[in-house]
């Protein structure tokens, strides 16, 4: 037991340091410029050799496109957040045992897609949307004018509505199936990469997409 | 190629992954037959569709505090875990400095309550005994008898010994008194203006001859 442990009241943390505990932006700051232009293998290097800082340069490269995979799976902001932020912490725990047979980026995507599907099959009867805000230059987008001018003339009430659809029919696939269409069709992965990260075989990521498809194409028949 | 192969490969088409020759062979099917046709024509709609999916995205600054956010969960998961009797340690113990005043007040408090233990297991006497020779417990028979009623041979300064303070004579009173061998009853009993209380000196009061016979049943 440390001598903190032992009297808490009289020892205030950092207190006896003159100089102040750097922040985590301050610390990012410092380290930010020096390790940006190195590439994953050598921070999980410095990383394995306790370069936290290094780390944060990880979760700045990755934390966004994380996040909408878990998003597109869970449909749920706050839920996203909480997930990648574990899948984070659970890869900085675990970074001495990576063997880095696969890149970081695969192996940090299959502990994030792994934990989304273990908690999605826990809340499996509780759909709670928190949905993010649509970009307002989705209006402009060609594939969206073309869509919606088939289905309805009235842009604003189908951009709301389509949304609402797009996520109640994502939320009715099986857990697999919805990652395996959230990484390929709005993440634009390759069959390739998900079966790494999927652990699986490729041929396994065609039967799940094309069955996932068939079964989305029943689900927003109005709008094909 | 037959209609299941095709519509499976129709992915791998439109994303431009397969050979030059599966190609043309797929082409040419989905040309002829209408099924596969509008199968193709209704995956690459949703593949559109499912592509507007992107525009979803959290406000600006969002990502901003994402980082922050990170370091505090991490150090709260990596700092050691207190167990319960850690906890309780960690209550009990306090800052050296004041250590002896809680000592000290811990002794006092244990002896204070070896002592009154003590006394309650050997109660003191109350009234000690005056004469060293009558040490020993008197029994209830002879407790009654000395209290209560004066003995055969009493004289009356020993029974007027027995009356209470208030009621007692003078000592020259009861010279005066006790000349004869009546025993006079001093004046300053009957000055008690209270009403007069009977008192049975007998528990059996009802003659002999008005017993009831034993019962026959």
């Amino acid at each position: 037991m440390t001598t903190l442990m032992k009297f808490p009241g009289k020892f205030k943390l950092g207190a006896s340091s003159k100089k102040p505990m750097p922040t985590s932006e301050a610390r990012l700051a410092e380290h930010t410029i020096d390790y940006q232009h190195e590439d994953d293998e050598s921070l999980v290097a410095r990383v394995q050799h306790g370069e936290q800082a290094a780390f944060d340069e990880l979760v700045r490269r990755y934390k966004e496109r994380l996040y909408a995979t878990v998003y597109h799976m869970t449909s749920n902001h706050e839920d996203a957040n909480d997930l990648v932020q574990d899948a984070f912490i659970k890869a900085y725990k675990s970074i001495g045992s990576f063997k880095r047979q696969s890149s970081f980026y695969t192996w940090v995507y299959r502990i994030a897609v792994n934990r989304t599907i273990n908690f999605l099959k826990r809340r499996r009867n509780r759909n709670h949307f928190s949905l993010d805000d649509v970009d307002g230059s989705i209006q402009t987008d060609p594939d969206f004018v073309e869509l919606m001018s088939h289905v309805t003339p009235r842009r604003e009430v189908g951009l709301t509505e389509l949304q609402a659809r797009l996520n109640e029919a994502l939320q009715k696939l099986s857990e697999p199936h919805r990652a395996v269409v959230t990484m390929h069709d709005i993440q634009g992965m390759t069959h390739a990469d998900i079966a790494k990260v999927m652990n699986c075989s490729e041929g396994t990521v065609r039967s799940r997409l094309f069955y996932a498809r068939q079964q989305l194409q029943g689900l927003l028949s109005d709008y094909l | 190629m037959d209609c299941g192969q095709a519509q499976r490969l129709l992915d791998d088409l439109v994303n431009g992954r397969l050979s030059e020759s599966v190609a043309c062979q797929l082409q040419r099917h989905v040309e002829d037959c209408t099924d596969c046709r509008v199968a193709s024509q209704r995956a690459a709609r949703l593949q559109r569709l499912l592509g507007l999916k992107r525009y979803e995205q959290p406000s600006i600054d969002y990502f901003n505090s994402f980082l922050s956010e990170f370091h505090q969960r991490l150090e709260a998961e990596t700092a050691p875990r207190v167990t319960l009797w850690e906890r309780i340690v960690n209550n009990l113990v306090i800052e050296p400095v004041r250590t002896w005043r809680y000592g000290f007040t811990g002794a006092v408090g244990l002896a204070l309550a070896v002592v009154l233990i003590w006394r309650g297991l050997n109660p003191p006497d109350v009234n000690p005994p005056e004469d060293s020779q009558q040490t020993s417990v008197p029994n209830s028979a002879h407790i009654l008898a000395s209290s209560t009623l004066p003995a055969p041979h009493s004289t009356p300064q020993s029974i007027a010994a027995t009356l209470p303070m208030s009621s007692r004579m003078a000592p020259d009173e009861s010279r005066a008194s006790s000349a004869g061998n009546d025993v006079i009853i001093p004046v300053a009993a009957h000055t008690d203006t209270s009403a007069p209380r009977y008192v049975l000196d007998r528990i059996a009061i009802t003659p002999a001859s008005y017993e009831v016979a034993s019962i026959h049943f």
